[in-house]
C-alpha cells in the first residue's frame, strides 16, 4: 500500500523536474520582435550616439542626424556653388560645364547608364518617357526626355543636385562625379539634338568648364 | 402674309445658323480643350492640377478663373500674360501676380514665351475651364495589390512557458491533496486498528526516507537528469546573440515606427535598393535612409493603398513637413528611430561595399528575397560559423577586375598544375582572424 503510493509520488516529482527543465531551455524559443539574450549587450547596442534618434542635451531633446556645420564640408562631398534658387538655377543653367572629359562620352554614359537603373529608372522610366512606376503614382509625373530639348548640361545637373518640383534632391544619394555621369546618360535619353547642342556649346566656351569644379 | 413668311423663315434661318454655329463652336471648344490637355500634361502637369485645389509645387487650379484678379485687363488675357511670362508680370509690379509670387514661397514659375503661341494657352484655358478630365487607370492610390496580408497576426497562441508553468502548479496541487488524503486515510485505518498514528512527516522529509531507500535508483536519475541539463544548456549557449532561430530559420522581425513594407517599395514598385541603402556601395553601412529620402517620392505620393495616409503621415511628421502648404518646418522635425534588424555586434567588422562592389554578392544572398517582405526580416544566422561557411565556398569574383587580372594571371602561370586553381575567399586570407577581429 504505502509502496503505491510512493511510486505515484516518485512519478510526480520527476515529471516536475523534467518540466522544470523543460522549461528552461524553451525560454531562449525567439519572440520575432525580441533581439533575445546578448551577452556583453554594449558590444551590439554600443553607449555612443546612434545617429537615427534622438539624444537629450541639457534636457532638450534632439535629433542626431545633424547638417554639417557652417563652413565645414561633410567627408566625401563636395561643396556646389550654385544655391537652391532660381537665380542659382539660371546660373547653372548658363555656366555650368561637365568637367568629366578625361575618357570617352560611351564611358561615362555606360556608367551612368548603370546609376540611372538604381536611382531615376522608377520615376522616369528605362527610355527617359516618365512612365516609370513610381512616376505614375506621383501627381505630377516627370516629363519625358525627349520633349524637355532646352536643358543644358548645367540645367540637369543642378535638377539632381537639388531635384525640381515633385522630383527630389539627389545630392545626398549621389556625389558629384556619378551627377555628372548621370548627365551624361540623360542627355543620351533625350537623343541626339541635345547632346549634340551641348558639346557644340562646350566647344565654344571651354574656359567656364573650371566654375563647375567647385 | 408674305412678309410674314419671310420674317419666320428669316428667324428660322438665322436660329439655324446660330444653332449650327453654336454646335460647331462647342466642337472646335472641345477639340481646343483636348489639345489643351496634352499640353497641360506637358507642360504644366509635372506642377500643377488642373481641376483639383491640391497642392503641387504650384498651387491648384480649380476655379482660378474666379480667384483671379486681373485688373483693367480681362481675366483671358491676365492669365495669358502670366502663363506665357510670370516673371515680366511680377516685375512689372502687377499686383495679383505679386500677391501669386509671396503666397507660393517666391518659386517662380517656369516662362513659357517662345515655346507656346498664344494659341496654344487659349487651348490650355479652355481645357482649365472645361469638365475635369477622365482619369486613366494610374490615379496613384488604385494600383497595386491591396492584400498585402497584415503582418502581425499571431493568432491565439498561448506562449509554451505558461503552459508549462500551469501545468506544474496543477500537478503541485495534486500532489499536495493526493498526499493529505492518503495521510488522514491511512491515519483513520491505524486509528482503526489501534495502532499509533503515523508521524507527521513533511514532503521533503519523506522524499529523503524514499530517497535514502532507493539510491541506486537516485543516483541514475541524477545523472540523466544532470545530463539533459548541460546539455540544454550548451544549446542555449548557441542562441546567446543569435537573433534567428535555428529550427523554424525565422529570424528577428521587430515592428517598426513606421509600416514600411519593402514589398511594396521594392517588390511592385520596382525600386533598386540601392535607392534608398545609398551608401551600400561606398561604405561599410547599407544605411537606413533618412526621412529626406522618403520625401523624394512622398512629397508627392500622399496616400498608400494599404494604410492610406495614416502611415505616410509618420514621414511628415518626422521631417516637419506639411503636405498642404509643401513646406518644412524645421523646428517641427521628430526624428524616426528605426530598429535595426541585422545587428553585428561590435568586434566584428563588416563591410557591405567590399562585398557588393568587390565580392559582387546579391543583397538576396544574405537578406533573403527582400522584395516579398512586408516586414523586414532577418534571413541568416549572421553567426561566425555562417561566415566562414561562405568564405570557404565561394569563390572570388575576378572577372572584371583588374587588380586580379593581371595577379591571377601570373599566378597561374607560375604554379600551373601544382594547385587546385579554384580561389575561395579562403584562399585569399578570408579566414584570418584579424580579417574581421581587431
Ligand atoms: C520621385 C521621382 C523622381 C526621381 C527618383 C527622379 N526624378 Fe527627375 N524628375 C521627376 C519629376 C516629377 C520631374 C519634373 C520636375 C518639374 O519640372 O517640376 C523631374 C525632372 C527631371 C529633369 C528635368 C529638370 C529640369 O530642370 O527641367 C531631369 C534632368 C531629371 N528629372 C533627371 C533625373 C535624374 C538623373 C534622376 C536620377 C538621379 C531623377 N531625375 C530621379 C521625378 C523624379
Amino acid at each position: 500500500m504505502n509502496k503505491h503510493y510512493k511510486t505515484i509520488k516518485f512519478v510526480f516529482a520527476s515529471a516536475l523536474v523534467g518540466l522544470v527543465m523543460a522549461g528552461f531551455t524553451s525560454c531562449g524559443k525567439k519572440d520575432e520582435n525580441s533581439p533575445g539574450v546578448e551577452f556583453m549587450p554594449d558590444m551590439y547596442r554600443s553607449n555612443s550616439l546612434e545617429y537615427y534618434g534622438t539624444h537629450v542635451v541639457d534636457g532638450v531633446t534632439e535629433q542626431t542626424a545633424k547638417e554639417p556645420v557652417k563652413g565645414t564640408v561633410a567627408r566625401g562631398f563636395l561643396p556646389y556653388a550654385y544655391p537652391n534658387t532660381k537665380d542659382g538655377y539660371d546660373a547653372a543653367t548658363a555656366n555650368l560645364k561637365n568637367p568629366l572629359t578625361a575618357q570617352s562620352r560611351e564611358v561615362y554614359e555606360k556608367e551612368g547608364e548603370v546609376l540611372y537603373g538604381k536611382f531615376c529608372v522608377h520615376c522616369h522610366g528605362a527610355s527617359g518617357a516618365g512612365d516609370g512606376k513610381v512616376g505614375a503614382k506621383l501627381p505630377g509625373p516627370p516629363p519625358a526626355y525627349g520633349s524637355i530639348q532646352n536643358l543644358t548640361e548645367g540645367k540637369i545637373f543642378h535638377s539632381i543636385t537639388y531635384g525640381k518640383g515633385m522630383m527630389g534632391q539627389h545630392a545626398s544619394q549621389l556625389t558629384q562625379e556619378e551627377r555628372w555621369k548621370l548627365v551624361y546618360y540623360v542627355q543620351k535619353l533625350q537623343g541626339p539634338k541635345a547632346a549634340a547642342a551641348d558639346t557644340a556649346k562646350a566647344a565654344v566656351t571651354p574656359t567656364v568648364a573650371a566654375a563647375a569644379n567647385h | 402674309m408674305k412678309n410674314h413668311i419671310s420674317r419666320t423663315t428669316a428667324k428660322a434661318l438665322i436660329a439655324t445658323i446660330f444653332t449650327l454655329f453654336a454646335f460647331t463652336s462647342n466642337i472646335f471648344a472641345q477639340e481646343n480643350a483636348k489639345n489643351g490637355e496634352k499640353l497641360f500634361k506637358l507642360n504644366c502637369a509635372t506642377c500643377h492640377k488642373s481641376h483639383t485645389d491640391q497642392k503641387l509645387t504650384g498651387p491648384g487650379l480649380k476655379g482660378v478663373f474666379d480667384r483671379v484678379q486681373s485688373g483693367s485687363m480681362s481675366k483671358d488675357e491676365w492669365m495669358k500674360k502670366w502663363i506665357l511670362n510670370n516673371e515680366k508680370m511680377i516685375k512689372a509690379g502687377d499686383a495679383y501676380a505679386n500677391k501669386i509670387f509671396n503666397d507660393n514661397g517666391k518659386a517662380t514659375m517656369s516662362v513659357f514665351e517662345g515655346q507656346l503661341t498664344d494659341a496654344d494657352v487659349a487651348d490650355i484655358m479652355a481645357f482649365i475651364k472645361g469638365p475635369a478630365p477622365i482619369e486613366g487607370p494610374v490615379t496613384g492610390t488604385t494600383t497595386g495589390p491591396t492584400a498585402t496580408g497584415d503582418p502581425v497576426d499571431g493568432g491565439t497562441k498561448v506562449e509554451p512557458l505558461y503552459l508549462i508553468l500551469g501545468t506544474i502548479v496543477i500537478l503541485a496541487i495534486l500532489l499536495g491533496a493526493f498526499r493529505s488524503v492518503r495521510n488522514s486515510m491511512q491515519n483513520a485505518a491505524n486509528r482503526a486498528e489501534g495502532k499509533a498514528e503515523n508521524p507527521d512527516l513533511t514532503f521533503w522529509q519523506e522524499t529523503k526516507e524514499w530517497m535514502s531507500g532507493h539510491r541506486r535508483l537516485v543516483g541514475v536519475f541524477a545523472i540523466v537528469i544532470g545530463f539533459i541539463g548541460m546539455k540544454s544548456c550548451w544549446d542555449a549557449c548557441y542562441d546567446i546573440g543569435v537573433y534567428y532561430d535555428w529550427e523554424t530559420q525565422k529570424g528577428y522581425k521587430p515592428e517598426q515606427p513606421i509600416k514600411f513594407s519593402h514589398k511594396l517599395h521594392a517588390g511592385d514598385n520596382e525600386i533598386a535598393c540601392q535607392y534608398c541603402h545609398s551608401s551600400v556601395e561606398k561604405s561599410r553601412h547599407a544605411g537606413i535612409p533618412s526621412v529626406n529620402i522618403c520625401m523624394n517620392c512622398h512629397k508627392g505620393i500622399q496616400s498608400g493603398p494599404q494604410y492610406a495616409e495614416k502611415e505616410i503621415n509618420k514621414i511628415y511628421n518626422a521631417a516637419g513637413f506639411d503636405p498642404k502648404t509643401q513646406t518644412y518646418d524645421k523646428k517641427k522635425e521628430n526624428p524616426l528611430t528605426w530598429i535595426k534588424v541585422h545587428n553585428l555586434p561590435d568586434h566584428v567588422y563588416f563591410n557591405h561595399s567590399q562585398h557588393v562592389v568587390v565580392g559582387k554578392i546579391e543583397c538576396t544572398t544574405c537578406h533573403g528575397d527582400v522584395k516579398s517582405m512586408t516586414v523586414a526580416e532577418q534571413k541568416a544566422p549572421l553567426t561566425m560559423k555562417w561566415c566562414i561557411e561562405c568564405h570557404r565556398k565561394t569563390e572570388v569574383a575576378m572577372e572584371g577586375n583588374a587588380y586580379y587580372d593581371r595577379l591571377h594571371k601570373a599566378l597561374k602561370e607560375k604554379y600551373a598544375g601544382q594547385y587546385d586553381v579554384k580561389f575561395t575567399v579562403e584562399k585569399i586570407g578570408g579566414l584570418e582572424c584579424a580579417k574581421c577581429h581587431y
